[in-house]
């Protein structure tokens, strides 16, 4: 029976090794009738499947109008985007067969930190370009062909907290007693820790500006009960609380300190999930957040039609896509510049030759419809001078507030 | 067999190798490396896993904490204190076995562990541990680290095959070491467990030692495979090494291939990476977990015993199966490429050797066991269905046809061999007058008992029972329901410890030793409610007590001693059947003999006769007789004073938990205290 | 002050935990097996009642005319089928598995995996809170503590005092003997199928109340509920009841006086512990068993 079950086994590894040999003669680009394939990840189930949707669609928008308008050195545009479950370990795996098996003539970043380091291993291997929306830790992102499309300049960690400080400080009465609230995942706590060497965040940077740091909590990405956060910062009492958090952290906390009958005066907010907060209703008014792009009136008025076609558009599709946040803003303007940089660096190479496309980026940038002309200096791991703003809810809608030259409404203090 | 099997592993790990190796050469893409990487992870994982909970059958919930602490280990390390990559690797198994060895000595230790304590326990594990991570921010720098790519060497080619290659021989020597497992004593020892583990632990199977060790091998064999893990991902953090996902997934890759067999993860593993890959490729992502959902669902409702095992049922027609359809499919060449193609042969033959191997269609075409357990219904069937007379008959013709095809008696001792059929009750007769006078001229004492008692809880079971029993007696243990009788043989068995009190055996003082040890001291017991080991024929169920009893021996070497207990009991015809199949009454036989086989001094038997018709009882009877004659002291717990009268050369009479008589059966039967306690209130004798 | 909200809340989030956890606990004690699927039907529920309450603006807790009934339904299916096809412990825990997966994937594919949350005009109670000088009981809490309390209180009749409860009862001991006494095993299974599955539609609720969903909410509820599964004793609703609070109140405390960090530390030792200590469960005395 054995001498069976091993001959069984014997034969199905010669048939995969025998089949595995010849069959690799599948597609291969060059020829101008073929499309042009890009290809990527996107968790669109798993941990991050909230923000990956966005990307989705702002993705196939972008391709869309791509091809209405005659694709891509004359060839039209594919993308094939495929599901890694918010799974870093199936990230490299995917990337692996969409450029060595599926033999994509491009590449875009997956979303989410830890998904975007896994995929640039293997881009770097295989000497790909590869644009990414997401990650923004400069010291991580080694590799040379690597381009951000979401610059906070290459030490987020101390230009975040100056620039929310800053915005605080022009305030008539400027917060002296702040909480910092930590959620440890590797997208988040840089911002209140520094990363690696570099130690300055939040917290030391409060400290040197003279600020008093009343309550320094740190989170698991997995917290379900807020109560006991929410009741701590309650007794606190702190003039601005900074939750350096993702997703629904931050709207989770305020409503717990709602259920406590307890309001802060002031919330900053890293990167919430921007619906569920305006959800929230009147709690959630004058939150602050950073944000790259909102869709405001002053500021797509400043860019032209294109811009507030695009968002608009966005908006139809989120909806059929039955998304319960339908806004175009942040993410999916990171998702926009991506592509933009891509696309620009196939049409001014002339070509999908990886090295050409890489060279070409760093020698001439690349013009995109809402951050503009970006520069890449590998010395800084090609992050760009950052447009970051700081928005906050007003009216029930996150408008920009920060700095003063890009606003599009005056930042408000808390409400007496 | 166990060459062979080597034989075949090496090739197959050759051959792998080798396709890693040259993969330039083969013009096979960096993806097949990274996906039959990635195959070689979940290979040892399920693997890893399988040593402990397939084998042993304690369920673990908690893999991901050897997956997080070899990934940690090497990340944290590499990564953040320089240390050299191929150093961290076996650093990351020991920390893994250290951290097994101390979960099992947590919870192996405990009283009353049952499966799903243990389950819940391991689940509880990763948990502590990523909490730890993440309380600890020093550890990781509280966002994570980078592992570094280390120095390969050149022969290595380029970072995939050196990944492939590694991963390939993490998971060829967890498959290796599953393999041997299963085949040298620590197999069957965990098999035995698995079945039944008290009943192994009384016959002499050291079990804590076993587990321990599975334990440890599960630990390193997931540490290490977590090391290579960590390299695979290239980014650690505390939610992509210590999540659920982890230890489900291997959970059902384990169950799915079929968790006996030490091939029954890598089939599932196999099966499991390659489908989530095509579904993904061809955009089903909104199916993946759906169709993966409704496989798992489906495979455990329909073969909960693993593919393996309906495989190994058809081997030809899988085998056919997997090489007509993904062959017809390669030389078609309409639609999509190699995967695809061996996915879905797969999926044929798994499904095909699912279909055949259903109980429906089964039985049509005999295959595999089910021969001999047809042969034993068959054999089993009259019995059960005729008039006691017509039993009787049978019974005695069988029993003369046996003795006569069968030498005479167990190879330790007395040579007597059975009584011829015929006179049978006027040998009875003689034996027991025999040996009511045999008395006086018995041998040393064998058993000392002295004040044990033994208390549950508020409950006094036993209480200063003093008791001498000589070599060469065979003792009537009797009392009312209650009166403290399996009490007293699991004391003197080891599997309860007394709550005071001193027992000897053979001048050994056993009182707080494992019950193991104690079963090499000379102990063997049976139980009134028999319990073979379920997944291993008759034969090899009398082979175990032959390996693990007193003078240990290898199970291929134990098989014909085994054979020639079966032989003492009449038993010999069903050697090939598996306990499932046999009556009661033939497995009342079965636990006789296993122990016997364990070669006793002295020999418990818990109300062997229980349930049994006149004839069984009169059969049961006799087989007790010859092992007594063969040199073995007896302690019989027995309802039947008949059969005791008969029987027994001294009664004791145990009443609410003390010794209210002991001596010569006529003299014992005829105390008017014994009368008022017992016979007074067991109006059916 | 702290530490006496933070046992308050705690507590009263137990109630949520106890919830979540008496419907595993049943199925496991009683019938057998272990549901997984249950996770999936909480699931459902709170998407259920996210949907009715949304788009009919409708009272959150009176959404439990439509979601009770539904997932009563639901679970007596699953029930069903668990029955039908015969299964031991372990491979009724795989099946489930597989039936989760493709529950959290069903909502995934209709709800989108983006986060939902009922908006503050339909759902007030999310904010809502009863104040006692300094100490606070958010209502949310205090609805979820009421109808485990009311759950624990009306299935302990029914287990005591009624010829159902006492033939679940019998079922759970020995199932073989039950049917020789008349217990018709299949029907009383499905029945309480359906039960657990209308708490599961209560706890789905609760947890809509104040939470935001994602399909894979699903999968952090495991650690909670099977440490208040276990600590309460495996079949024993009065028990789980007192294991809810307790791993509520131990979380709010620890995350209160050191860090939300350890809360599961200490949580998951403590089990480790108690396993030790009382395998048969921290509270396991009276109940189904």
């Amino acid at each position: 029976m054995r001498r069976r079950s091993l001959a069984v086994i014997g034969t199905a590894l010669v048939l995969g090794a025998a089949a595995a040999g010849c069959g690799n003669g599948s597609g291969s680009g060059g020829d101008s009738d073929k499309p042009i394939v890009v290809g990527s990840t996107l968790s669109l189930t798993g941990a991050f499947a909230a923000t990956g949707q966005i990307h989705k669609i702002a993705g196939e928008e972008f391709v869309d109008r791509l091809n209405a308008n005659g694709g891509l050195l004359g060839r039209k545009v594919e993308w094939k985007v495929v599901d890694d479950q918010s799974d870093q370990a199936k990230v490299s795996q995917l990337y692996e067969r969409l450029i060595s098996q599926d033999k994509v003539d491009l590449i875009l970043g997956p979303y989410a930190t830890p998904n975007i380091l896994s995929a640039m291993a293997v881009a770097q291997r295989h000497g790909y370009v590869m644009p990414q929306h997401s990650a923004v830790l400069a010291p991580q992102l080694t590799y040379e062909c690597q381009f951000p499309a979401w610059s906070i300049s290459p030490t987020p960690n101390s230009f975040i907290p100056n620039q929310l400080f800053d915005a605080v400080a022009s305030l008539p009465t400027p917060p002296k007693r702040i909480a910092v609230l930590t959620s440890q995942s590797g997208s988040a706590a840089f911002v209140s820790d520094g990363f690696g060497d570099d130690k300055s965040g939040t917290l030391s940077i409060a400290k040197e500006r003279g600020l008093d740091v009343v309550a320094d909590i740190h989170y698991p990405p997995t917290t379900t009960d807020w109560a006991p956060i929410a009741a701590q910062v309650r007794d606190a009492d702190p003039d601005l609380v900074i939750d350096n958090g993702l997703g629904v952290d931050a709207a989770n906390i305020l409503q717990a300190m709602a259920q406590l009958d307890y309001r802060p005066k002031q919330m900053f907010g890293l990167f919430p999930a921007p619906g569920p907060l305006l959800a929230l209703g009147d709690e959630a008014e004058g939150m602050l957040s950073v944000s790259m792009f909102e869709p405001n009136k002053p500021t797509l008025d400043k860019l032209g039609p294109a811009a507030t076609e695009i968002t608009a558009d966005f908006t139809k599709r989120a909806e059929a896509a039955k998304l319960p946040y339908t806004v175009f803003e942040t993410q999916a303007a990171a998702s926009w510049n991506a592509w933009e940089i891509l696309t620009d660096a196939v049409k001014e190479s002339g070509g999908t030759d990886q090295r050409k496309m890489c060279d070409t980026l760093h020698q001439k940038g690349a013009d995109t419809t809402f951050s503009g002309h970006l520069t890449f200096d590998p010395k800084v791991q090609n992050f760009w001078p950052t447009t970051q703003t700081i928005k906050q809810i007003q009216n029930g809608d996150w408008v920009t507030v920060w700095p003063a030259d890009r606003a599009a409404a005056q930042l408000e203090g808390p409400r007496s | 067999m166990i060459r062979r099997g080597g034989i075949g592993l090496l090739a197959a790990f050759l051959i792998l190798a080798a396709l890693g190796a040259f993969s330039d050469q083969l013009g096979l893409s960096s993806f097949y490396l990274i996906l039959l990487g990635s195959i070689c992870f979940w290979i040892a994982q399920a693997t890893s896993w399988n040593i402990l909970s397939g084998y042993s059958g304690y369920f673990s919930f908690g893999q991901a904490a050897y997956v997080g602490v070899g990934a940690y280990t090497t990340a944290v390390l590499s990564g953040r204190h320089g240390v050299d990559y191929f150093l961290t690797v076996p650093l990351a198994g020991l920390l893994c076995g250290l951290l097994a060895l101390g979960v099992g000595a947590v919870a192996f230790r405990l009283g009353s562990l049952r499966g799903e304590i243990f389950a819940l326990l391991t689940l509880a594990v990763p948990f502590i541990l990523a909490a730890f991570a993440r309380i600890n921010r020093s550890i990781d720098g509280g966002q994570g680290t980078t592992v570094p790519i280390p120095d390969v060497p050149d022969a290595f080619g380029g970072l995939p095959q050196f990944q492939y290659l590694l991963a390939l021989l993490v998971a060829a020597v967890a498959v290796a070491a599953a393999y041997a497992v299963q085949h040298s004593r620590m197999g069957s020892a965990l098999a035995a467990i698995r079945d039944a583990e008290d009943v192994a632990e009384v016959m002499g199977v050291a079990t804590f030692r076993y587990k321990m060790l599975a334990m440890l091998l599960s630990g390193v064999i997931g540490g290490v495979a977590g090391s290579v893990f960590a390299l695979q991902i290239g980014f650690v953090t505390v939610e992509s090494v210590f999540g659920l996902t982890i230890p489900l997934f291997v959970i059902v890759m384990g169950v799915l291939g079929g968790r006996t067999h030490w091939l029954g993860p890598v089939i599932g593993a196999v099966l499991i990476v390659t489908l989530q890959d095509r579904l993904s490729s061809y955009g089903l992502d909104a199916w993946n977990s759906i169709i993966l959902g409704g496989v798992l669902a489906l495979l455990v409702a329909v073969a909960p015993d693993g593919l393996y095992a309906r495989l190994r049922a058809r081997p030809l027609v899988a085998l056919g199966a997997l090489v007509v359809v993904s062959g017809g499919l390669a030389v078609l060449n309409v639609w999509g490429d190699i995967l695809d193609w061996l996915v879905v042969g797969m999926l044929v033959a798994s499904l095909l050797a699912i279909v055949l191997g259903s109980r429906l269609v089964g039985a049509r075409l005999p295959f595999g066991r089910r021969p001999a357990a047809d042969v034993a219904a068959a054999e089993v069937a009259p019995d059960q269905a005729a008039s006691a007379e017509a039993v009787l008959a049978e019974a005695v013709h069988a029993e003369a046809v046996h003795a006569e095809a069968v030498p005479a008696g167990p190879g330790t001792g007395a040579d007597s061999g059975p009584a011829p059929a015929g006179d049978a009750d006027d040998a009875e007769e003689a034996a027991a007058a025999d040996g009511a006078g045999e008395a006086d001229r018995l041998g040393p004492v064998l058993i000392e008992c002295r004040q044990v008692a033994r208390y549950f809880g508020g409950v006094h079971a036993l209480e200063d029972v003093t008791l001498d029993i000589r070599e060469g007696e065979l003792v009537g243990l009797v009392g009312p329901n209650g009166s403290g009788k399996t009490t007293l043989i699991n004391l003197l068995s080891g599997a309860f410890r007394p709550t005071r009190g001193v027992i000897r055996l053979d001048g050994q003082d056993i009182t707080r030793m494992a019950p193991h040890r104690i079963a090499h001291v000379g102990m063997a017991r049976t139980y009134q409610i028999p319990r073979p080991f379920d997944s291993m024929t008759v034969r090899d169920n009398v082979a175990m007590a032959i390996m693990f009893g007193r003078e240990p021996l290898a199970l291929h070497r134990a098989r014909p001693i085994a054979e020639r207990h079966l032989a003492t009991v009449a038993l010999d015809h069903l050697a090939d059947a598996h306990p499932a199949d046999l009556n009661l009454h033939q497995r009342q036989l079965l636990e006789m003999a296993r122990a016997v086989a364990s070669n006793p001094k002295v020999l418990l038997l818990d109300e062997a006769l229980a349930g049994l018709n006149p004839a069984e009882v009169d059969n049961a009877v006799r087989v007790v007789r010859r092992i007594h004659e063969s040199g073995i002291t007896i302690v019989i717990v027995e309802h039947l004073l008949r059969v005791l009268n008969q029987l027994a050369t001294r009664l004791v009479v145990l009443d609410r938990g003390t010794c209210l008589a002991d001596g010569e059966p006529q003299v014992v039967l005829n105390d008017p205290a014994v009368i008022r306690a017992y016979l007074g209130r067991q109006a059916h004798v | 002050m702290n530490v006496i909200q933070a046992t308050l809340t705690g507590a009263l989030i137990g109630g949520l935990y106890a919830l979540m956890a008496a419907g595993l606990s049943v199925t496991w004690g009683v019938l057998r097996v272990i549901n997984l699927a249950h996770f999936g039907l909480i699931l459902i529920g709170a998407y259920l009642t996210f949907q009715v309450a949304d788009s009919w603006h409708l009272d959150p807790i009176l959404t439990l005319v439509i979601t009770v009934p539904a997932m009563f339904v639901a679970g007596a299916a699953i029930q069903w089928l668990f029955d039908r096809l015969r299964l031991t412990e372990f491979n009724s825990l795989l099946v489930s598995f597989g039936l989760l997966i493709i529950t959290i994937q069903v909502t995934s594919n209709i709800w989108s995996a983006d986060f939902r949350r009922m908006s503050a005009d339909v759902n007030p109670y999310a904010t809502q809170s009863v104040a006692i000088g300094r100490l606070v009981f958010p209502v949310t809490t205090l609805v979820a503590f009421g109808l485990a309390a009311l759950v624990v209180l009306a299935s302990h009749l029914v287990l005591r005092r009624t010829f159902a409860g006492r033939a679940m009862r019998a079922i759970a001991q020995d199932r073989a003997v039950a049917g020789a006494f008349g217990v018709d095993h299949r029907r009383l299974s499905v029945l309480l199928g359906g039960i657990v599955g209308a708490t599961a539609a209560l706890a789905g609720m609760v947890f809509a109340l104040s939470n935001a969903l994602t399909p894979d909410t699903a999968y952090e509820w495991f650690g909670t509920v099977f440490a208040v599964v276990i600590l309460g004793g495996i079949g024993e609703v009065v028990g789980t009841f007192a294991a809810g609070i307790l791993v509520g109140v131990i979380s709010g405390v620890v995350s209160a006086v050191w860090s939300p960090a350890a809360a599961p530390f200490v949580l998951f030792s403590a089990i480790i512990l108690a396993l030790l200590l009382r395998p048969q469960g921290l509270f396991a005395a009276g109940g189904v068993r």
